[in-house]
C-alpha cells in the first residue's frame, strides 16, 4: 500500500504541482483586484529591485540618443532655427495677450469676491520606463512614497493631463495614462461647458462618453478637467475633439479625443502631491482667529 | 540554484529592454514581446516545476510595471508555459518558419486569452478593445514571431555556455520528456 501510494505520488506530482501553481496565480489575481496589503508589499519590493535597471537603461539610451541628435543629425538645423524663431515671436505676442486676459480675469474675480484658485504643490518626476505590454498604457516614474506620492494622485505636464498614480513603491511609482481603457476623468468642453467623461481607448486616443445629445460639440473643441473628481484641479487641458459620433439615437453622443500631451514621448511629468492655500488667504484665516474687542462710542446716547 | 537565478536575471533584463529600449520604437504596435519569447523558450527546454515558477514570476513582473490592475499575466504566462511544455520534444523547431509559427500562434492565443479575461472581469463592456485585436495584437505577434529565431539562437548559445549542455542537465522528479 505504501509503495503504491508512493508510486501514485511520483506519477501525479507534476500535474498536482501545475494545478497548485495555477491556483496560486488565480489567488494572486484576486488579491491584486482587492488591493490587499500583502500584494502591495510584494509589488513595492520587486519594483524597488527592478526599477533601477530601467533607470540605468533609460539613462544609457537617452545618452546615445542625445549624441545622435546633437552631433550627428545636424541636417536642417539652420532651417529649423529660423522656423522656431518665427514661432517664438508669434507665441510671445500670444503670451502677452493671454497675460492681459489673465489680469482682467483676476480683477473680475476680486470684484465678485470669488475665492482664489488653490495652487497645488507639485513634485517633478522623470519617466524611466513604459508599459511592457501593449494592451495597457502606463509609465514608471522615479518618485515614490518617500517623495510624498500616493495612489490616486494626478499626474500632469505643462501641455496637460497625463494620468494618475496607480501603484507606489518607496522610490518609484506606476502612472496609469489617460489613454488606458481603465482611466476615466471628469471633464467639460471648454467652449460650451458641457460635462462628459473622458475614457481611454487603448491606443493614443480617448473617448468622450456620457455627453448629452442636446449639448453642442464640434471638431476642434478643447476639453478640460472639471475639477469635480477632486484629483485633478479644474481647467487642466485634456485634449482636443477629433471626431463626433451621434450614433443615430439615444440620450448621449460620443466623441473621439486626441490627448494634448504626446504620451509616446513623455520624459518629465509633475505629480500633484497636495494643495496649499496662497499666503493672502492664510493671513485672512489668521485674522479671523484674533478676538474682536468692542469699540467705545463718543458722546451720544 | 543557478538554473533559477540565471533565467530570472534574464527575465528582468528582457523586461527592462522591453519597457525602455523597445519603447523608443516609433510605432508601438510593432514592439515585440521578448519576455514572451523567453517564456516559450523555457517552456520548450526547462523542466515543469522550476520553469513554471519562473513563468509565474515573469508574469508577475509584467503586471507590476503594467497598468494592468487585474494581474492577468501572472495567470496567462504559466498557462502558455505549460501549453508549450506539451509540445516539448514533439515538434521540429529548428527552422525559421517553425519557430515563427510557434511563437505567433502562442502569442495570438495569449492575446485572445487576455481579451477574454478582460471582458469577463470588467464590470462594463469593453468595446474599445475589440479593434485592438487587429490593429495591435496581430502586428505585435507577427513582429514577435519574426525576431524569435534570433532570440532562440542567442538563448540557446547562452544556456549552452552557462550550463554546458543543450538540455541544461535539468531533470526533475516526474519529468517524463
Amino acid at each position: 500500500m505504501r509503495i503504491r501510494s508512493l508510486f501514485l505520488f511520483r506519477r501525479y506530482s507534476i500535474p498536482v504541482f501545475i494545478i497548485i501553481l495555477l491556483l496560486s496565480a488565480l489567488i494572486v489575481m484576486s488579491l491584486r483586484v482587492k488591493q490587499r496589503k500583502g500584494i502591495d508589499f510584494a509589488d513595492a519590493v520587486l519594483m524597488e529591485f527592478c526599477a533601477p535597471f530601467q533607470k540605468v537603461s533609460n539613462f544609457v539610451i537617452k545618452a546615445i540618443h542625445g549624441v545622435f541628435q546633437e552631433y550627428l543629425f545636424l541636417v536642417h538645423l539652420q532651417r529649423e532655427n529660423v522656423v522656431l524663431k518665427q514661432r517664438m515671436a508669434e507665441l510671445q505676442k500670444e503670451n502677452h495677450q493671454m497675460k492681459e486676459m489673465a489680469l482682467a480675469n483676476e480683477r473680475l474675480y476680486k470684484l465678485l469676491q470669488f475665492r482664489e484658485k488653490i495652487s497645488p504643490s507639485v513634485t517633478a518626476a522623470e519617466v524611466i520606463g513604459q508599459d511592457p505590454s501593449s494592451w495597457f498604457k502606463s509609465v514608471t516614474i522615479n518618485k515614490g512614497e518617500k517623495d510624498g506620492v500616493r495612489t490616486g494622485m494626478a499626474v500632469i505636464s505643462p501641455e496637460g493631463v497625463v494620468g494618475q498614480i496607480l501603484k507606489t513603491a518607496p522610490h518609484y511609482s506606476t502612472v496609469l495614462l489617460i489613454t488606458d481603457y481603465n482611466s476615466a476623468i471628469d471633464s467639460i468642453i471648454q467652449r460650451t461647458r458641457a460635462k462628459a467623461i473622458v475614457e481611454g481607448k487603448g491606443e493614443n486616443r480617448c473617448q468622450l462618453k456620457y455627453l448629452l445629445r442636446t449639448e453642442e460639440v464640434i471638431v476642434g473643441d478643447g476639453v478640460v478637467t472639471s475639477g469635480l473628481s477632486g484629483n485633478f484641479p479644474k481647467g487642466l487641458m485634456v485634449g482636443e475633439v477629433r471626431k463626433v459620433d451621434k450614433k443615430g439615437h439615444g440620450v448621449f453622443q460620443y466623441a473621439e479625443l486626441v490627448p494634448s500631451v504626446d504620451l509616446t514621448k513623455l520624459e518629465e511629468v509633475l505629480v500633484i502631491t497636495g494643495s496649499s492655500l496662497p499666503p493672502q488667504e492664510e493671513k485672512e484665516k489668521k485674522g479671523k482667529k484674533a478676538p474682536v474687542r468692542p469699540s467705545r462710542r463718543r458722546g451720544g446716547s | 540554484m543557478r538554473r533559477i537565478v540565471f533565467p530570472l536575471f534574464l527575465g528582468v533584463i528582457f523586461l527592462t529592454f522591453q519597457s525602455t529600449l523597445l519603447a523608443f520604437l516609433p510605432i508601438q504596435s510593432i514592439r515585440p514581446d521578448i519576455v514572451l519569447i523567453l517564456t516559450l523558450y523555457l517552456g520548450l527546454f526547462y523542466p515543469p516545476i522550476s520553469g513554471g515558477i519562473l513563468a509565474v514570476f515573469m508574469g508577475f513582473l509584467m503586471d507590476l510595471f503594467s497598468g494592468n490592475s487585474f494581474g492577468l499575466y501572472t495567470l496567462s504566462r504559466p498557462l502558455i508555459f505549460y501549453a508549450a511544455q506539451f509540445f516539448k520534444g514533439r515538434l521540429y523547431l529548428e527552422s525559421f518558419i517553425s519557430q515563427f509559427l510557434f511563437v505567433f500562434i502562442f502569442g495570438l492565443g495569449e492575446g485572445f486569452l487576455i481579451f477574454i479575461l478582460l471582458d469577463v472581469l470588467n464590470p462594463g463592456p469593453i468595446s474599445n478593445l475589440s479593434p485592438l485585436l487587429f490593429t495591435l495584437l496581430l502586428p505585435q505577434v507577427f513582429v514577435t514571431g519574426l525576431v524569435t529565431p534570433i532570440f532562440f539562437f542567442l538563448l540557446h548559445k547562452g544556456f549552452l555556455s552557462f550550463f554546458g549542455h543543450p538540455e541544461m542537465e535539468l531533470v526533475e522528479r516526474g519529468d517524463r520528456s
